[in-house]
């Protein structure tokens, strides 16, 4: 997108967009109508920026939300582990929590 | 930076690095209770009746629904003063009638991560005629991450009723500095 100088002299406005892959330039024109339709691309470049600029902070506003439940989730995590481990219970590979056998009295 | 500032964030650097560090000494403790080592639990015990764990991470709780509750209600000041109202009145079902410390933290946990799900939902439904397809991605993998850790959460509280009063009863009651 942008101002193309012509041999014969003057500038030229064009527009680039892909179609079915490949790159296609539309000739606008030079003077009036290709001066709107310049002002018409950076406007519509500055809106796409400011949106991606907003949407940039949003994700990491909820991104360091989501951190915090994180940080909540894994901490009363361990704490349900300690609560178990310390009521006598053993986490069996990683999975089931069950009751530890006590070792039996030698006689 | 002033020099007021500078005190400020390097106390808050210190007491971050002291909680990690806490934090490493306790997984450790866990790691070693897990793997059976027998004098690991009397030292287990003794941290969790001395220092007032689980009230700090129903405060962290707290603070995380408040900022939830701030997001979702923005300027509507009914909205301010009804959603906590209702995570009140949510909170108190799940954790049901003389709860213990751990069940009330669960429970806290339930309510902000249900608050959170909610919460992803309603941006996704709000935007979704704005997003792109890369960006309509990114908010359902965030919703099904939300959702896999309140499923977790539910979970968890399951997993310490279906011991019994034996482990609910652990922890002093002392711990906990919060009601309702």
């Amino acid at each position: 997108m942008g101002w193309e100088s012509r041999q014969r002299g003057g500038l030229y406005y064009t527009r680039s967009r892909k179609e079915n892959g490949r790159v296609v330039r539309e000739y606008i024109g030079s003077g009036v109508l290709g001066q709107i339709a310049a002002l018409e691309d950076e406007h519509e470049r500055r809106q796409r920026e400011e949106q991606a600029a907003y949407w940039k902070e949003e994700q990491q506003d909820l991104d360091a939300l989501e951190g915090s439940v994180v940080e909540l989730s894994e901490a009363s995590d361990l704490l349900v582990r300690a609560v178990l481990l310390t009521s006598g219970y053993r986490q069996h590979n990683r999975g089931e929590w069950r009751l530890r056998r006590e070792p039996k009295e030698r006689q | 930076m002033n020099p007021k500032n500078a005190n400020s964030a390097a106390k808050n650097n210190e007491s971050t690095a002291e909680l990690i560090e806490d934090k490493k000494k306790f997984m450790a403790l866990i790691d070693r209770a897990q793997d059976g080592d027998e004098e690991a639990l009397p030292a287990l015990r003794k941290v969790l009746d001395e220092e007032p764990r689980i009230a700090r991470v129903v405060d962290l709780a707290r603070d995380v629904e408040r900022s939830i509750v701030k997001r979702m209600s923005g300027d509507d000041v009914f909205a301010q003063e009804a959603i906590p109202r209702n995570l009140k009145t949510m909170r108190r079902e799940i954790a049901g009638e003389n709860p213990s410390p751990i069940e009330r933290l669960l429970a806290e946990r339930i309510t902000v991560c249900w608050l959170e799900l909610q919460y992803f939902q309603a941006i996704y439904a709000q935007n979704l005629d704005k997003l792109t397809i890369t960006q309509s991605d990114y908010h359902q993998r965030r919703i099904d991450k939300a959702h896999r850790r309140y499923l977790s959460s539910i979970k968890a509280l399951a997993q310490i009723r279906k011991m019994g009063p034996a482990v609910q009863i652990n922890i002093a009651e002392k711990q906990i500095n919060t009601a309702g």
